[in-house]
């Protein structure tokens, strides 16, 4: 039962990540590649490399039967499906399931309930998990002003038939609650053709936490801490610590219990990760969704326990129980990652592809580089720029704010612009050091006052 | 280990990766600097050539698939599938018929003839997992 050949179907560093990660349990390895992926690190590192098509990740990557097949055709009996892509599609792992390849992540009935939202609310709701305070259905002014006075300004009416910010607004108390109703009720009819509002309790500066979970399938699930993943830029985290020196232990000790109820709750097998909104003016977290895959920023957690994570994943894929019990996993010290990306961020980001002519990373201890770049590698334009991360682990957040900051100024690349040096800058700010950040400072704060200066 | 490649190769695959990627994502333009080598590639409504004016220019050129006097023409595999059948080295062919069938999963995909022709050459067995590009068969056109 336990996998002997795994499939790797993603790219880029994940794809490397696993590669390492199955070659330590000695288990072979076969990993999917675009036709832009053939000189990656994945898959030269790989046994096999199989080419599902052409770079269009929709023609390759993407496509879950040529996926599977490769995986089949090439005699293996695991498919891990990296973070991404695939990973959240239930068709991937039933596909799975009907060619007799072990899926290594959940099973796809619980991929599907935790990937509707309302599903997932409702089962976090049935687990006791804080949800965001807020009301269905506000029909009235006089609902507003009710609902709102119950729930706490500020507070958030939605229009429920619609989205994408139309028919959005605050209100800071009951007078703006009921004028509120009436402004985005009528903006709600306008372009949704249905006046009915929802409300919310609005956070205005959030943090985004989430913890890292592990579970067997039968019922056990343990946690491996939270991560704080409040830097972020048009909802793509840019830099995620572990644990979130933000939260008070008690709370800490809540929020990983909820989390940990909600995964029992469902039997989740394999590896996920449950997010929260975190209110720090309140104390509170509330519930916002699991992603049922490894995330990008699995290696801070993997630093403060010592663990490794992309193997258990394998382990238990092939069957096995969890390793460890909660009061085996040991938390220590802090870490940080940065994610690299190619872009200019002097020139609103742009993607910016191209070869890498000199790739000097830094080293030492409590310095990892969860990177598939060389010098000379080319950093292809059809996918997410993503380069590398780079992640370091100290004794206290001081501390690792200090050799993160030492381990960017001796990374040396060339050949294309990278977001290093936007993370030097981030680290170095006050905020960032106080650690007074919320998942809107990245852009109500700290680019604001980098565009100024750079004028 | 991958030994040093031929910059003039690699300035080539460049520009072809390039080169989708205006065509995938609909720019007007790209300008490449990396190191000694700039690739310049525009639609015909973008800007001008920069590297014009008289600089000495590398012209890099962009090598054809098949040269211009090659006999055959190689069918490749659309994308992974194993091959579940093919037609024999000699087979006559007229357009569109049937000239190997392959296999994704339960699905199968038949590969037609889109030249009339003589079967040359079978790069590839039965029951073989064929990757995006491999080549499956030869076929020397009728004149």
């Amino acid at each position: 039962m336990a996998i002997k050949r795994l499939f790797i179907a993603n790219r880029g560093e994940i794809a490397l990540r696993i590669v390492r990660a199955a070659q330590a349990l000695n288990i072979e390895t076969v990993v999917a590649i675009s036709d832009a992926d053939r000189d990656s690190a994945a898959a030269r590192l790989a046994d096999r490399a199989v080419v599902l098509g052409p770079a269009s990740a929709s023609k390759s990557y993407l496509d879950p039967k040529l996926v599977v097949h490769a995986a089949q055709a090439s005699g293996c009996d695991g498919l891990h499906p990296g973070y991404g892509f695939l990973s959240e599609r239930a068709v991937l792992p039933r596909l799975c399931k009907e060619h007799g390849i072990a899926f290594v992540g959940p099973e796809a009935d619980v991929i599907d309930a935790l990937g509707d939202k309302l599903r997932a609310r409702a089962m976090a709701s049935a687990a006791g998990v804080p949800l965001v305070p807020g009301s269905e259905c506000i029909a009235s002014a006089g609902d507003a002003r009710r609902e709102g006075d119950r729930i706490g300004y500020p507070v958030l009416l939605k229009a429920s038939a619609g989205g994408g910010g139309r028919g959005m607004v605050i209100a800071h108390n009951g007078d703006d609650a009921e004028a509120g109703f009436h402004r985005a009720s009528a903006e709600a009819v306008a372009a949704f053709g249905d006046g009915t509002l929802f409300m919310e309790r609005f956070v205005p500066q959030a943090r985004h936490v989430e913890v890292q979970l592990m579970g067997d399938g039968k019922g056990k699930v343990i946690h491996f801490g939270e991560r704080d993943c409040s830097v972020q830029r048009r909802y793509q985290k840019l830099i995620e610590e572990a644990p979130c020196a933000a939260m008070p232990d008690h709370l800490r000790a809540q929020l990983h219990q909820s989390a940990v109820d909600l995964a029992a709750s469902v039997n989740y097998r394999n590896a996920g990760t449950a997010e929260f909104l975190y209110d720090v003016q309140r104390q509170e977290f509330y519930f916002i969704e699991v992603n049922a895959r490894i995330q990008v920023e699995h290696p801070v957690s993997e630093m403060i326990s010592g663990f490794d994570l992309v193997q258990e994943q394998i382990r238990i894929a092939g069957g096995a129980d969890l390793s460890l019990s909660q009061d085996q996993v040991v938390l220590s010290g802090h870490a940080i990652e940065c994610r690299i990306n190619a872009e200019d961020s002097t020139r609103d980001f742009l993607p910016s592809p191209g070869r890498i002519s000199r790739w000097k990373p830094p080293g030492g201890e409590g310095i990892r580089l969860d990177s598939h770049m060389s010098e000379g590698a080319m950093i292809p334009p059809f996918y997410d720029s993503m380069v590398g991360k780079l992640i370091v682990h100290a004794p206290t957040r001081g501390e690792a704010i200090a050799r993160l900051a030492a381990a960017i100024d001796d990374f040396v690349v060339q050949g294309v612009p990278t977001t290093l040096p936007l993370h030097r800058a981030i680290i170095d700010h006050p905020d960032f050091v106080a650690n007074r950040i919320h998942t809107r400072w990245l852009e109500q704060v700290f680019l604001p006052e980098l565009a100024a200066r750079q004028q | 280990m991958i030994g040093k490649r031929d910059p003039a190769q690699v300035a080539i695959d460049d520009a072809r990766a390039l080169l989708q990627a205006l065509m995938i994502h609909g720019w007007r333009e790209i300008h490449v600097r990396t190191g000694d080598t700039k690739i310049f590639i525009a639609q015909e409504n973008g800007a001008a050539n920069p590297m014009r004016n008289g600089s000495a220019s590398t012209l890099v050129g962009v090598s054809s698939p098949a040269a211009a006097n090659e006999q055959v023409i190689v069918v490749t595999a659309p994308h992974v599938a194993t091959l579940e059948s093919v037609v024999a080295v000699g087979t006559r062919l007229a357009v569109g018929e049937s000239i190997a069938t392959l296999r994704v999963l339960d699905d199968l995909h038949p590969l037609a003839a889109t030249v009339a022709g003589t079967v040359v050459r079978v790069d590839a067995a039965q029951g073989q997992l064929l990757d995006y590009k491999a080549a499956i068969l030869a076929i020397a056109p009728d004149a």
